[in-house]
């Protein structure tokens, strides 16, 4: 055998391991975390109960029902929309892992983009997923990419144009499930999904939706409520509430014309009052230094603190960071108070859970404390 | 679309490797072999 021959033997087995170990790290990410859930949980199906044409795809996902048949009002929570931002995931499991109903309907939804919990992004350098101890030992939670996986809603076009409006996007936003509303039937993954979230709220007759997110620090709709005209007067009523609870909340109405956004479409689309929530999240910005999982769960960065010296912020930062706890606390005060809004308003339809746990009692005790050994 | 795409990736990881195979410069063997490990992962719909 010649020596050019052996040397590409070499370099062929060095090839096959490297796509051995890599291949194995990347079909790990398809295995979805474990959710435990609590004795509030009625029942868990999948999305494609409500549109089962998404039976079978990567997009099907599960969704919790609290206090199922319960008489008042009902809202839907929306986790992992965009699973690069894991406020709004760990807030829905959460709920799932604590709230216990005792008026009205909760459904939960963890994965809204359940594909998108199956990749990164690449180029990001972002952790696969980051670890919460607990007192029952470590809990492992996937941080996925903003969209869809790219193996699962192939090829991305030049130009995204969505299909109710018209409305021109950036190609790779074809993949965003927060564009894609309110869904086609016969339309890609991602807004197959979509429709089936409204197929949802339409036949659930869903008075509240939350879509749970993050943001860049650096980006101007931050630590606020996003909301439809509808559904304004209750989440003005919501801010109020947090701000005597001393959570600062900024209060945004829903562009007319950026489409395909929960808020403006499901507030169109269907009956349901629709609101977003943002918190600030260091590990999806374009400031940060080292993206790892302290940072996902810190928040701390030098470079962001420096940022914010410059007055380039639209949050206040320092060496503090905003911990995963934090920015999970406000995602589960802004929903305990939306629920506690439209109850003040509406008796009759009465939204109330307890379990929840409270903003302070998380920043003390940690998001650990309130998650459930796995069975 | 996926199909043909997937019968260009494969056209391409066959030519890479009788570029890895046939090259007496280990230098672009040692590239060819990093360029493998992407297309393969791609062909098997893993990333």
């Amino acid at each position: 055998m010649k020596k050019h021959h052996i040397t590409a033997i070499i370099f062929l087995a060095l090839a096959g391991a490297a796509a051995i170990v890599s291949g194995a790290s990347f079909l790990a990410m398809r295995k979805p975390d474990i959710i435990v859930p609590g004795p509030g949980v009625s029942e868990v199906v999948m999305l494609s109960n409500w549109y089962p044409q998404l039976k079978g795809t990567p997009g099907d996902t599960e969704v919790y029902i609290l206090g199922k048949g319960n008489p008042g009002a009902s809202m839907l929570v929306l986790g992992g929309t965009h699973p690069n931002e894991p406020s709004g995931h760990m807030a829905a499991i959460l709920l799932i892992e604590n709230a216990v109903m005792t008026s009205g309907t909760l459904y939960v939804i963890p994965r809204a983009n359940a594909s998108g919990f199956t990749h990164n992004d690449p180029q990001e350098g972002a952790p696969q997923s980051f670890t919460i101890q607990t007192p029952n030992g470590p809990r492992v939670f996937r941080y996925g990419s903003r969209a869809t996986n790219p193996v699962h809603q192939w090829p991305d076009p030049n130009v995204y144009i969505h299909a109710s409006s018209g409305q021109s996007l950036s190609g790779s936003e074809t993949r965003n499930r927060n564009r894609g509303y309110p869904g086609r039937e016969n339309g890609t993954l991602t807004e197959r999904v979509c429709y089936g979230i409204v197929q949802l709220i339409k036949k659930e007759k869903v008075t509240i939706t939350v879509d749970l997110h993050e943001a860049s620090p650096e980006y101007p709709v931050i630590n606020a409520i996003v909301a439809h005209p509808k559904a304004m007067g209750l989440a003005s009523e919501t801010v109020l509430g947090l701000e005597m609870q001393n959570i600062t909340i900024g209060l945004e109405p829903s562009p007319v014309n950026l489409r395909g956004l929960s808020h403006r479409e499901l507030g169109d689309f269907t009956d349901t009052l629709p609101v977003l929530m943002e918190t600030a999240n260091a590990s999806q910005g374009r400031l940060r230094g080292r993206t790892d999982e302290a940072l996902v769960l810190t928040g701390k960065d030098k470079w962001y603190v420096k940022a914010q010296k410059l007055g380039r912020l639209y949050v206040p930062y320092d060496e503090n960071g905003h911990p995963l706890e934090e920015r999970t606390g406000r995602h589960l005060a802004g929903i305990t108070e939306l629920a506690f809004s439209w109850t003040l308003e509406n008796p009759d339809s009465a939204l109330e859970f307890t379990g929840v746990p409270a903003y302070a009692e998380l920043q003390e005790k940690g998001l650990g404390a309130f998650l459930r050994p796995l069975p | 679309m996926t199909i043909i795409y997937l019968g260009i990736l494969a056209a391409v990881l066959a030519l890479v490797l009788w570029a890895l195979v046939t090259s007496k410069k280990p230098s672009f063997q040692a590239t060819a072999a990093m360029v493998i490990v992407p297309l393969l992962l791609r062909l098997l719909l893993i990333k």
